[in-house]
Formats: structure tokens, C-alpha cells, sequence
């Protein structure tokens, strides 16, 4: 499912990003990479803010809908 | 002399080492993108003076940003004797992904582990030792804010830099091993330097290593063309991504013991988080603290308490008043009284600003204005010091404490890493505009100077979101402008009786957002179509600000604004006094004869031009005031109100104007704009706010256009630029003059706005359809 909509506060795992290279590549430097887990900490009205390694990373919605995840 | 680089992420606090060990007082603030450009300081206390460079934050060596670039190539190309490189050990994993990196470059590298007091506060420990045997590398812990450690970390460097070091990788355990080794052989033979950072990036698909080495790129494509992995298919950029941090995880984050055996606690920032970036409260408690901060700076009503409570005004109360010669005036205790109460309390900002400008900048100019009046020196020379000099030097130091203490609020914001979440909270209201949240940042720091604001577009990955931010950084308000704006709107409101002085100011920092957004939505539906760029940002964790950082902002603030007021605006009152007191046969003339000086007859050759902004020919015989000031304006912004108070001086003392009661140079040079508005009925509140409008979104100062210049690029994009500021600014003033003084002409303007838009859409939707029936 996209990371939009997925639990907050839960473990995921992350399968696909969708995204084009360039942003991929900014993403994966930032540690979201296929492959990696990620936890969702607030997604209000379509942006998100996740936890990834022990960073805290903001994402737009349009951004958010393309990155997709797994429990 | 020896040279190391400081390389590291993002607001992992290169900078604040970068002070710490050269002693400079670089800008330092708790978001990440501070830096967007390479810094330069000497370090002395090693055997022998090292040079330092501060570099900006990357997260990778892989650049997406055009800052991240600059970082890039220097660490390859510049060859630095050492890398320091910077690791926040609270984020540890995700920081060792850049180590990883850097360590397949031929560099001396020295691991500084900085933050190690936030990683103890949490309960948890870092083994640097152990993560030092892992890596390969020297590892030291250090404070870069407290100063620990960072001896240890020098020398460690120092004997560093004396020695080889072979690129590593940590990529031996991942399917592309042989690959990687393959293209480093072919590079070797090719003689490349750092061969195996570039035989991996190239393996990556790396844009700039592909062109750099295309014909080594085959051996690659032959490869790929066979491999298949069930997760990453052929993606090889993923797939390092991943063998990068897989690697980490297995062998350098068990250095780390966490305290807390729950991973999923939530920390006091996400829970702040939870309320600051909230769908519906975010926007509402953003401008809540906006509205505070303009609040506590310019109200002459703290916490509108004298409005409720109907206070007395000072000169109400018969205690506070004496008579002399029939006059009633305040007693000396009264008017430092006022400074804090008047008919309401005071904000810290007005207590602050009556207290410097009312008692000590006023009293004392006044001294020395008496003191030169009755000299025995030539009438010119009086002249020229008390109307020229002092009068118009002296208002613009009278701005210096509000621009003091709105920045000290500005700095707070972010030393406290809230900056972050605006951005955040902003990007869904900016993407409608065609802007990401990215660009809020340099917008802001716009309110500050637009020349740092402008190098900091740098941050953003898009080259047309860089082009329309650069445009509309100068509305922001700046604090150059700052003079413009509470000038004339209290030189309005004491003129007209119209409403409240910090009210007019507000809303015209507001109105100069509201023309960046539109010019922004202009521009992105015309010339600078494009797709919103994606909103990637890390949330760094909140801490109280810094009092030193705080401290380093105002001192470097007042250092500027100080530096300029005695260089560029002294010169430029010394000049217009000058080309106002000289005919064209360079015939010396008196206050009275102002009218037939160079600069009165240049500028009212021009002055027709504003006619329809209501500063033209409807003005009469001193209208060119308004046209040198805003002239003047394009050298440095201050001179606007500083020429105004030497020209409104020179012109009370040619006895043109009435300046009974007023005092040219006190309170901002209010009266100054206050004696122009009596002595010409033709200036009416529109032709004012025509004016601030004008001023406010026309071509920035010369420091401003220098620097758009050099980040556009382009000449013809830089050209472009100055028509549209030059446009805009035509064309906000005009519309806010002409509907001022005749409401009716708003439908006109109405009609114009909708046949523009109209011509807009249709031209988009038959480029639109052009395009797809070109795909077809």
C-alpha cells in the first residue's frame, strides 16, 4: 500500500518507490530505500512524516502516494 | 599549509565546529541548508596553522542540490589534505551512508562523532572505539557547542593527513563486487584518480561520473543487460543503496546500545510535532506566532491593553506636564515615562526603539546639530553636516532597533528547528502556486536580507522553482525596507487621522507576499512551466536556542547595518546634498534656490513617468523628492528615508516648508515624510501607499542585483528579471494610485486581471492540446 494510507506508529517495511531517479537517489541518501523499514508518525491530509533510521523526514502527498510499503 | 575539509549532513553542525575551531562567527541555525556555500578559516593550535573549509551538508556524494554539488567537488577535485568528516551520532546509521562513501575516495579521513551529550541524555551509549576498529578510520567523540574533544580531534587529523589512504568500500559482500572491481581495473589503466569512488559511481548510474567516462560505461551496460535480482531487478543504484545499508546495520550499528528497550517511543519532538505540524492547527498557529512576533516588536498597545482598559495619555495627566512660555511640554521623568507608557504599555520593541531614538540617538544629534549651528563654520559646511549628514544618517540609525529585535525573533524561530516545520506546513498551500515548501526558506530569509536569501535558493533541485523564488525574494520586505515602511505609515497616520500606524506596516509586508504569490503563479503558468518539485525534508529535533548563537545573529546585524550606515548611505547623503545644492554651471545654491539644483532638474525631467502612480507631475514643485528618494532606493534601500530627511531638511531650512512641531530627524524620519505630505495637498494615503508599493517590489539594492545575477546565471534570464521587477512594480503602484483616488477605476483593473487570465488559460489549453496531438 502507498504510505499514505499505511498505520502510524507501526513497523513497515518498504518495497517500491516510484518515483523518478533523481528524487530516488535523494531519497535512498536519505536512508528511504527499498528494502528498508520505515515507521509513519503523523500522515495529516496526504503529507507525511515518517521515521527513518532516527531521523524525522517530511513528504509531500504526491510524493507519499508513489513510495509503497508493507507491514 | 595544510588543508581540511569539514564534510558531513545536514545540520550535523559543521558550521558551529567551523566556529569552534577558527573562531569566526558564521551563520548557524537548526535547520538543515545553513550553508550553501564553501567557507574558509585557519586553525592555529596544531603544530602548524591549518587551513579549515566549512563545506555545505550533503547526504550523499550523489548531489541533488546545486549546493550539494559545491561540496562534492571539492572533497574530489581540490584534493584536501584531510576530510573531517562530521557524524551526528543521534542519527548514526543513516550519517555512516556519506562515511561509506567518502571512504572509497584516496583521502585521509577523520571520523568526528558530534552530539555524543544527546545521544548520553537519551540513555544510550556509542562504543567509538569499537566503531573506530570497524571503519578503519580515526573515530573522536567531540561537542562542536561545548568545545570538547575538539584538540584530540586536530591532532588526530594533523597525523592523518601525514599518511596515505587506499579508497575502501563496503560493498565486498554485495552481488556487484566483481563488477565494481572490473570497472576499477579499467579505470586504474585509464589512469583516474580515486578509482574505485568513480568504478562505484559509474556502477551507480551516476549522472555526472556517466558523461565523465563514457567509454568505460560498456562494461557496465554489458553487465547489466545479464542481471537479474528478484528484489531490485537491475536497478544498481538501489541495489548499492541498499548492500550501503545493509552493510552499516550489520557492522557499525551495533556499536550502538540503546537504553530503552521500546523502539517505537515517541520523543518530546514528535509529540510538539504532533500539535506544531497539525493538518488543521499547523497554518492558524503559524501565523498565531507571525502575528506575535510583529506584536511584540511594533505595538505601541501591548496586549491592546490601553484600548481596553481606556488608559490616559500622558499629556492628560496634569502631573506629568509643566508650562514654560505658555507651552505645555512633558517633565524630563515623563518622557522617559512615555517610552514605556502612553496611553498604553509599550511592546518590548517600541520600549527598546523610543528608548534609543527619543533619549539617546535624538538628544545626542541634537547636541551636535546645536553645537555645529552655532560654530563660527561657513554657512555651507552647517549646512551640509546638520540637513546632509546628520539628518540623513541619524533616521536611518534610528531603525536599527526594531531591525534588531524583529531579527532576534526571526533567529529564535530558527535556532529552535521550527523554521523546518513551516516549510513543511506551508509546501500543501505553496503547491498550489506551483512552489514546494523547499522554497519557503529562502522567502523568509528575504524579511532579513535578500542577498543571503538569494544564495540560499540554492537548496532547492529545481531550476525553474530557483528562477521564480529569486524573482519574488525582494517582496519580502526586507530589513533595508523596513524604514520605507514605518516611515510613511506613520507619517499616514499622524497626517490623516487614518487608523494605526503597525496596522499599515502589517499589511504591507502582507501585500508584498500576496504579489510574490501571484507573480509566482504568473510566472509558473507562463514562462516557468513545470512540475512542483517533490518536498523531501528532514524534521530536526527541537532544542532551546542557543544564547551565543542568538548573540553571534544581532552582532553580525548590527555590524552590517552599522558598517553600511557610515559608508554607503553617509556617501550617498554627502552626494545628494551636493546635486541639490548645485546648479548646472556649478554655481553654489541656498536651501531656497533647491529647486534649480542638477538633481531637482534631472529628476523632474523624469518625474512624469509616475504620474499614473500619483508621485508624477499632479506633485507640482517638490514632487521630485519622491523620484530621487526611490532613485536612491537602488543603491542600498535605507537611502529612501535617509534622502527624505536630508531633502525635507534642506527644504524647512529654505523655508518651502512648514515644520512647525515636527522634528525632521526624531521617530524614524515620520517627520519628515509627515512635513512633505503638508506642505503639498496633492499627496493624498494612495499616492503613499503607491509609493511603499513601488519601492517595495521595484529592483532591489545593487548588493541584491549583483547576487541575482550571479545565481540566474544567464544573462538573458538576469535581463528578463529586471523588466519584471521593473513591471511589477509599475504595475502594482499604478493599479493601488488609480483606485485610491478613483475607486471606479478598479473595474477597469478588474476587467484587465480577468482578459489577462482569460489569455493565459486559452493559450495553455491550445498548448496543451498541440502537445498531445503531437504525441499521438
Amino acid at each position: 500500500m502507498p504510505i499514505v494510507i499505511a498505520p502510524q506508529n507501526q513497523p513497515l517495511t518498504i518495497i517500491k518507490i516510484a518515483a523518478d531517479d533523481k528524487t530516488k537517489k535523494h531519497l535512498e541518501s536519505l536512508g528511504i530505500t527499498a528494502n528498508g523499514d520505515v515507521t509513519v508518525l503523523n500522515s495529516s491530509g496526504g503529507s507525511v512524516v515518517c521515521k527513518i533510521k532516527d531521523g524525522r523526514v517530511a513528504l509531500d502527498s504526491n510524493l507519499s502516494a508513489k513510495i509503497f510499503v508493507r507491514l | 599549509m595544510k588543508r581540511f575539509a569539514l564534510a558531513g549532513n545536514p545540520n550535523s553542525g559543521k558550521t558551529t565546529l567551523f566556529n569552534s575551531l577558527t573562531g569566526s562567527t558564521a551563520h548557524v541555525g537548526n535547520w538543515p541548508g545553513v550553508t550553501v556555500d564553501k567557507r574558509d578559516g585557519v586553525y592555529k593550535k596544531c603544530a602548524e596553522p591549518i587551513a579549515i573549509v566549512d563545506l555545505p551538508g550533503i547526504y550523499s556524494l550523489s548531489p541533488y542540490t546545486p549546493e550539494e554539488v559545491i561540496a562534492r567537488n571539492y572533497v574530489l577535485d581540490e584534493k584536501p589534505d584531510c576530510v573531517i568528516n562530521i557524524v551526528d551520532a543521534t542519527n548514526l546509521e543513516r550519517n555512516l551512508y556519506l562515511t561509506t562513501q567518502i571512504l572509497e575516495i584516496d583521502v585521509p579521513m577523520v571520523i568526528a562523532l558530534n552530539m555524543m551529550d544527546a545521544v548520553k541524555k537519551n540513555g544510550d551509549k556509542i562504543d567509538a572505539k569499537e566503531l573506530e576498529k570497524r571503519l578503519g578510520v580515526p573515530v573522536v567523540s567531540i561537542s562542536a557547542l561545548k568545545e570538547q574533544g575538539l584538540t584530540e580531534l586536530m591532532d588526530k587529523a594533523y597525523n592523518e593527513s601525514k599518511k596515505q589512504r587506499q579508497g575502501a568500500t563496503v560493498l565486498q559482500e554485495s552481488k556487484l563486487t566483481h563488477l565494481i572491481s572490473d570497472v576499477k581495473t579499467a579505470l586504474v589503466g585509464q589512469n583516474v584518480a580515486n578509482p574505485l569512488f568513480h568504478a562505484v559511481k559509474l556502477v551507480e548510474g551516476d549522472e555526472i561520473e556517466v558523461n565523465m567516462h563514457k567509454e568505460t560505461l560498456g562494461v557496465v551496460e554489458a553487465f547489466k543487460k545479464t542481471f537479474d535480482d528478484e528484489v531490485f531487478g537491475n536497478d544498481f543504484e538501489a541495489l548499492i543503496a541498499d548492500g550501503r545499508y545493509k552493510y552499516i546495520s550489520k557492522h557499525f550499528a551495533p556499536v550502538l546500545k540503546r537504553g530503552t528497550k521500546e523502539k517505537f517511543a515517541q520523543t518530546k519532538s514528535d509529540k510538539a510535532d504532533r500539535v506544531l505540524t497539525h493538518k488543521i492547527w499547523g497554518i492558524p498557529i503559524f501565523l498565531l506566532i507571525l502575528f506575535a512576533i510583529f506584536h511584540l516588536t511594533f505595538s505601541e498597545d501591548f496586549l491592546f491593553l490601553g484600548a481596553i482598559f481606556k488608559l490616559p495619555e500622558l499629556a492628560d495627566i496634569p502631573a506629568f506636564v509643566t508650562v514654560a512660555d505658555g507651552e505645555e511640554t512633558l517633565t524630563y521623568g515623563a518622557r522617559w515615562l512615555q517610552c514605556i507608557y502612553d496611553g498604553g504599555v509599550m511592546s518590548p520593541g517600541v520600549i527598546i526603539n523610543n528608548i534609543w531614538n527619543n533619549m539617546i540617538v535624538g538628544e545626542l544629534f541634537g547636541l551636535i546639530q546645536g553645537a555645529v549651528e552655532n560654530s563660527s563654520m561657513q554657512p555651507w559646511a552647517i549646512g551640509l553636516i546638520n540637513n546632509g549628514i546628520i539628518d540623513g544618517v541619524g533616521s536611518v540609525l534610528s531603525f536599527l532597533p526594531p531591525i534588531l529585535v524583529l531579527f532576534l525573533f526571526f533567529s529564535i524561530l530558527e535556532d529552535s528547528g521550527y523554521m523546518a516545520r513551516i516549510a513543511f506546513i506551508l509546501d500543501r498551500m505553496f503547491r498550489r502556486f506551483g512552489l514546494s515548501g523547499r522554497a519557503f526558506m529562502p522567502m523568509i530569509m528575504g524579511f532579513g536580507c535578500s542577498v543571503p536569501a538569494m544564495i540560499n535558493t540554492r537548496t532547492l533541485a529545481d531550476d525553474k522553482e530557483r528562477t521564480a523564488t529569486i524573482r519574488v525574494i525582494p517582496f519580502f520586505s526586507c530589513g533595508a525596507k523596513l524604514p520605507i515602511l514605518t516611515a510613511v505609515a506613520g507619517a499616514m497616520a499622524g497626517a490623516f487621522g487614518v487608523g494605526n500606524a503597525d496596522l499599515i506596516t502589517f499589511s504591507m509586508y502582507v501585500l508584498g507576499i500576496v504579489v510574490a504569490i501571484l507573480s509566482v503563479l504568473l510566472m509558473r503558468s507562463t514562462t516557468l512551466k513545470g512540475e512542483t518539485p517533490p518536498f523531501i525534508m528532514e524534521l530536526p529535533t527541537y532544542h532551546a536556542p542557543q544564547f551565543k548563537n542568538l548573540m553571534l545573529h544581532l552582532w553580525d546585524k548590527t555590524k552590517h547595518f552599522v558598517k553600511k550606515a557610515f559608508t554607503i548611505i553617509l556617501a550617498s547623503t554627502i552626494v545628494i546634498w551636493v546635486l541639490t545644492h548645485f546648479s548646472f554651471s556649478w554655481q553654489f545654491l541656498d536651501d531656497e534656490f533647491i529647486n534649480e539644483s542638477i538633481l531637482a532638474n534631472i529628476a523632474k525631467l523624469v518625474q512624469p513617468l509616475f504620474t499614473p502612480l500619483g508621485f508624477g507631475r499632479q506633485l507640482g514643485e517638490f514632487g521630485w523628492v519622491f523620484v530621487v528618494a526611490a532613485v536612491s532606493g537602488l543603491i542600498a534601500k535605507e537611502n529612501v528615508i535617509g534622502t527624505f530627511s536630508t531633502l525635507a531638511s534642506c527644504l524647512a531650512a529654505g523655508g518651502h516648508i512648514n515644520v512647525d512641531g515636527l522634528d525632521i530627524m526624531a521617530e524614524n524620519g515620520i517627520d519628515a515624510v509627515r512635513a512633505m505630505i503638508m506642505a503639498n495637498p496633492a499627496i493624498i494615503g494612495a499616492t503613499l501607499v503607491a509609493f511603499i508599493a513601488f519601492n517595495m517590489t521595484t529592483i532591489p539594492c545593487f548588493a541584491a542585483v549583483g547576487t541575482a545575477k550571479a545565481e540566474l546565471g544567464s544573462k538573458k534570464r538576469f535581463n528578463y528579471t529586471l523588466l519584471f521587477w521593473i513591471a511589477v512594480s509599475y504595475a502594482v503602484g499604478a493599479m493601488i494610485y488609480t483606485i485610491g483616488a478613483w475607486l471606479w477605476t478598479c473595474f477597469i483593473w478588474a476587467a484587465a486581471v480577468v482578459g489577462v487570465i482569460t489569455f493565459i488559460v486559452l493559450r495553455n489549453k491550445k498548448l496543451a492540446k498541440k502537445e498531445s496531438t503531437a504525441t499521438l
